[in-house]
């Protein structure tokens, strides 16, 4: 009952079992599934699909290539041709993007309600008939692999992550980079891509997510009227491979022009879906959330040696990483940094969190969850992504129960599961001057 | 990502005739005994409550030695006050679950924080107190110059970040307060007097202006925003600078900082923009819609979407208090430099000399009414921010709620005049990050002489 109390004083008026019903559902007879929530604050809507298809679909020698394939959906189906998807929308006061992960590709529309049906019919179009042309494929390859250039290649912390996910990461395909490998960027074929479409982009691999100033019953309609006739075939099956277990820490250095250094440790993970996950979640706000969170409070503002900690982890339908990240300070040596954030892990998993800084967490995951409901991107975001990592979009009404639920207790078992040094891979960047080697030379 | 940079020919494309309506939701706008505005407004929905607060004065008002103070003393505000050392702050603040970010922008010193509705009373109490009692404690000081030192340095590890500030050193230079950009070097010359000097200056009632919306009832927030503020003392209104007229240089410049190994070039190219106050406002920025400024614009098109040169290239147009920049701004690998830039200098020309035609107009107006609800008025933290700016700028409401009819009035002659006016081909300022042993020759030609420094040399090639 403390449970129900609380989230009555967090959304006064509002019943958080209410919200969680004002999201209508649906399935196609193909097997795609359709959500939706209305919301009228302003004449806009969010329309999101997701499709299951991530770099964990590929394989060594076309890595990269889901990623290629969000770029190629903007680039030509039957009845629009190349660059009408966005042409078209622009006029119509709307714009998009998407985003590539190792798992799902989302494609994000936004516009004003009285587009909603020429949106429908584009997104129905590049999904049952998305067209290829040689010439298209080869300029959209150089806009990629420019992509990877500002993310990686010239993003330091983009490089070590990529180095760092790498060497943790040896079997599974969560092993290579969502952008994929330079190489492989330069070397798809036609064919290549012609296959992953067709094995893919599928109405029974994909969610479609509506929210903002819309009517369900019209989104309902629409949806059968331009998506229903699209064929259900079978998609990837599941990766077979099962990460090993690591059985001792590894430990990356790379060398780059650069002013400062930067810290990571990475840590296996169970996958988002696990019971485990709320409390992973609060451990980590407790880590690195706020000044006055355990990792910035002691590096940042009591020891002096780093400029920023963070800690990232992503939905995952397979067991991934914790990521620490740390920007040490100019003169302060990498490997006391080290030491300091090994020393503030081995105290949470020593002695049991005290239950003011348990509850200031809580506050904090909670106050950003509802953050992220704010808008209809948000929402249709958050609706998407429960339904896949959670396997349940009422999941997002239900967690914050899960995470009020976590104990001290808790906190430490996954901590001492985590946070510990076989489990653990060390990515170290280090500054190195272009310029004094040439001078050496 | 496929991309977030804001196209070219709306070839058959049936524009849809615009009949939106662009209205700010009802407000309250007050101005306490001691000067400080207040605006609240409420929006049910989500119980969270943002709690925005702007100092006037920003990059303008830092002194000409010391580029950055306005921020470094936002930064400061919470690292200990009257009542409360930087810890206690910081616990307090995560307690709430409550954010707070500050940044000086080039007029003002803006602090925005959100709340949930049940806390705003204690988010409010804590805010004030960073507002109007930081104490500025020396350790402090010292800790966070040294901080903010080493990420200016860290900047210069990110070209896509760092062009920015070599771009407004370069282009306004040490005599334009927008030329002044913070660096190791500006942050030698602060101290605690110097801020705490600042704050004094600049933290009161005339100065500030709050900003409250969210789920929370009006009438007591008023009430809980003068309690908690009616001590800030009234102080002295700050002058705001003369206006300064940005000269078109004769010949092109050019800056090209050399990151050895860097295997993208970043650049800019500037010219002479409007001020956020220019009669021209309206016109330009659907103008910059069709340029640059959507994904389908005329540079983006040109350098990514036919050529694959670039993943983005866009114009961007600052709207400051003072006259701004118009400038082009994409990346491409080293040895497309030379290619990129023409080609973005060919795009500068046709527009400048073809123009625009009136089915694009058309669609840059349909386009700019369709994303502005979304992109203004959604959420609590958009208007809060809004309603700043106005207020800081000198705009009342119309300002948002007319826009619509003001874009529907721009016509196509008066939009190839601002193309003209503004879309120079001349007189560029072109700045370049990348390595300088390979683009050197490729970038020769766009100007007589080359400006050349090294990235890992102090501070941005100015102060």
């Amino acid at each position: 009952m403390r449970l129900a109390l609380l989230l009555a004083l967090l959304w006064p008026g509002i019943s958080l079992a209410r919200i969680g019903d004002s999201v209508q559902t649906s399935t196609l007879k193909n097997g795609m599934k359709i959500l939706v929530q209305e919301d009228h604050t302003v004449p806009a809507v969010a329309l999101y699909f997701f499709y299951r298809v991530g770099s964990r679909d590929e394989r060594p020698g076309i890595t990269g290539i889901s990623h290629f394939f969000e770029h190629m959906m903007f680039n030509g189906s039957q009845h629009f041709g190349p660059g009408e998807f966005d042409r078209q929308m622009e006029v119509h006061g709307g714009n998009n993007n998407a985003y590539t992960t190792k798992d799902v590709t989302v494609y994000t529309d936004w516009f004003p309600p009285d587009t909603l049906d020429l949106m429908m019919r584009m997104e129905s179009d590049r999904m049952a008939h998305l067209v290829f042309q040689p010439k298209i494929v080869e300029s959209e390859r150089g806009v990629v692999y420019s992509e990877r250039r500002l993310r990686v290649d010239n993003d330091n912390l983009g490089a070590l992550s990529e180095e760092v996910e790498a060497a943790a990461i040896i079997a599974h395909p969560y092993h290579w980079p969502v952008v994929g490998w330079a190489s492989d960027i330069e070397a798809w074929t036609m064919q290549d891509l012609e296959t992953y479409y067709k094995q893919g982009y599928a109405p029974n691999n994909c969610i479609m997510v509506v929210t903002g100033d819309v009517r369900t019953d019209r989104v309902f309609q629409l949806a059968k009227q331009y998506f229903e006739a699209i064929p259900s075939h079978a998609t990837f099956g599941e990766p077979r491979t099962v990460e090993p277990k690591q059985e001792g820490e590894r430990v990356v250095r790379i060398r780059k022009e650069a002013e400062l250094p930067l810290l990571m440790l990475a840590f296996h993970m169970p996958p988002t879906k696990s019971p485990e996950y709320p409390a992973i979640e609060v451990l980590e706000t407790i880590l690195a959330t706020g000044e006055s969170s355990r990792l910035y409070s002691r590096l940042v503002n009591h020891e002096q040696a780093a400029l920023n900690a963070q800690v990232f982890d992503e939905p995952s339908l397979d067991p991934f990483l914790l990521s620490i990240v740390i920007e040490p300070r100019a003169g302060v040596a990498v490997d006391h940094v080290r030491t300091l954030v090994v020393s503030e892990l081995e105290k949470i998993k020593a002695s049991p969190v005290p239950e003011t800084e348990l509850r200031k967490a809580k506050n904090q995951w909670l106050a950003a969850h509802y953050r992220e409901l704010k808008s209809n991107a948000g929402r249709a975001n958050m609706l998407g992504t429960y339904e896949i990592f959670y396997g349940d979009y009422k999941k997002l009404y239900e967690e914050p129960a899960e995470v009020e639920k976590v104990t001290a207790a808790d906190i430490q078992r996954v901590a001492r599961q985590i946070l510990t040094p076989e489990n653990r891979t060390v990515g170290i960047l280090i500054p190195q001057s272009k310029r004094t080697e040439e001078a050496r030379k | 990502m496929k991309g977030v940079l804001p196209a070219l020919l709306a070839i058959a494309v049936a524009i849809p005739l615009a009949a939106a309506e662009l209205r700010l939701p009802p407000f309250s706008r007050q101005v306490l005994p001691n000067g400080l505005t207040l605006e609240v407004m409420q929006r049910k929905g989500i119980p969270l409550v943002e709690i925005d607060i702007a100092v006037k004065g920003g990059v303008e008002s830092d002194p000409a030695d010391q580029p950055g103070l306005a921020e470094v003393t936002g930064e400061l505000l919470r690292k200990g006050t009257t009542s409360r050392d930087s810890d206690e702050f910081s616990k307090d603040l995560d307690a709430l679950g409550g954010t707070y970010r500050i940044r000086a922008d080039a007029q003002s010193t803006l602090l925005q924080s959100e709340f949930l509705s049940k806390d705003f009373g204690a988010g409010l109490a804590l805010i004030a107190d960073a507002v109007l009692h930081a104490t500025f404690p020396e350790s402090e000081v010292k800790k966070l110059l040294a901080q903010q030192s080493d990420k200016a340095k860290a900047t210069k590890d990110d070209p896509a970040e760092a062009i920015e500030p070599y771009a407004h050193a370069f282009f306004f230079g040490e005599s334009h307060p927008y030329g002044r950009v913070m660096s190791e070097i500006s942050i030698a010359h602060m101290n605690r007097d110097s801020i705490a000097n600042y704050h004094k200056r600049m933290y009161s009632g005339r100065n500030l202006a709050i900003a409250v919306v969210g789920d929370i009832d009006a009438q007591n927030a008023r009430a809980e925003v003068e309690r908690a503020f009616d001590s800030a003392p009234a102080g002295e209104p700050y002058q705001w600078t003369e206006p300064i007229r940005l000269s078109r240089t004769p010949r092109a410049r050019l800056l090209l900082v050399d990151k050895p190994a860097a295997t993208q070039t970043y650049f800019f190219i500037a010219q002479p923009g409007i001020d956020a106050k220019s009669s021209d406002r309206v016109a330009v920025s659907l103008v910059n819609t069709l340029f640059g400024g959507r994904f389908t614009s005329m540079l983006n098109e040109e350098l990514r979407v036919k050529s694959g040169l670039t993943y983005g290239a866009r114009n961007i147009i600052d709207e400051d208090r003072l006259q701004g920049m118009n400038s082009i701004s994409t990346f491409t690998k080293t040895d497309s430099t030379g290619e990129a830039v023409a080609l973005s200098l060919q795009v500068l020309k046709d527009l400048n000399e073809h123009g625009l035609k009136a089915d694009q107009l058309a669609s840059a107006k349909a386009y700019e009414q369709g994303v502005t609800p979304r992109e203004m008025l959604e959420t609590p933290d958009q208007l809060a921010k809004l309603l700043l700016r106005l207020e800081m700028l000198g705009f009342g409401p119309d300002e948002v709620n007319t826009l619509f009819q003001r874009m529907d009035a721009v016509s196509i002659a008066e939009a190839n005049t601002v193309a003209r006016k503004y879309f120079e081909t001349s007189g560029l300022t072109f700045i370049f990050i990348g390595d300088a042993k390979k683009i050197r020759a490729q970038v020769a030609k766009f100007a007589p002489e080359i400006k050349e420094i090294d990235i890992s040399a102090p501070g941005f090639g100015g102060i």
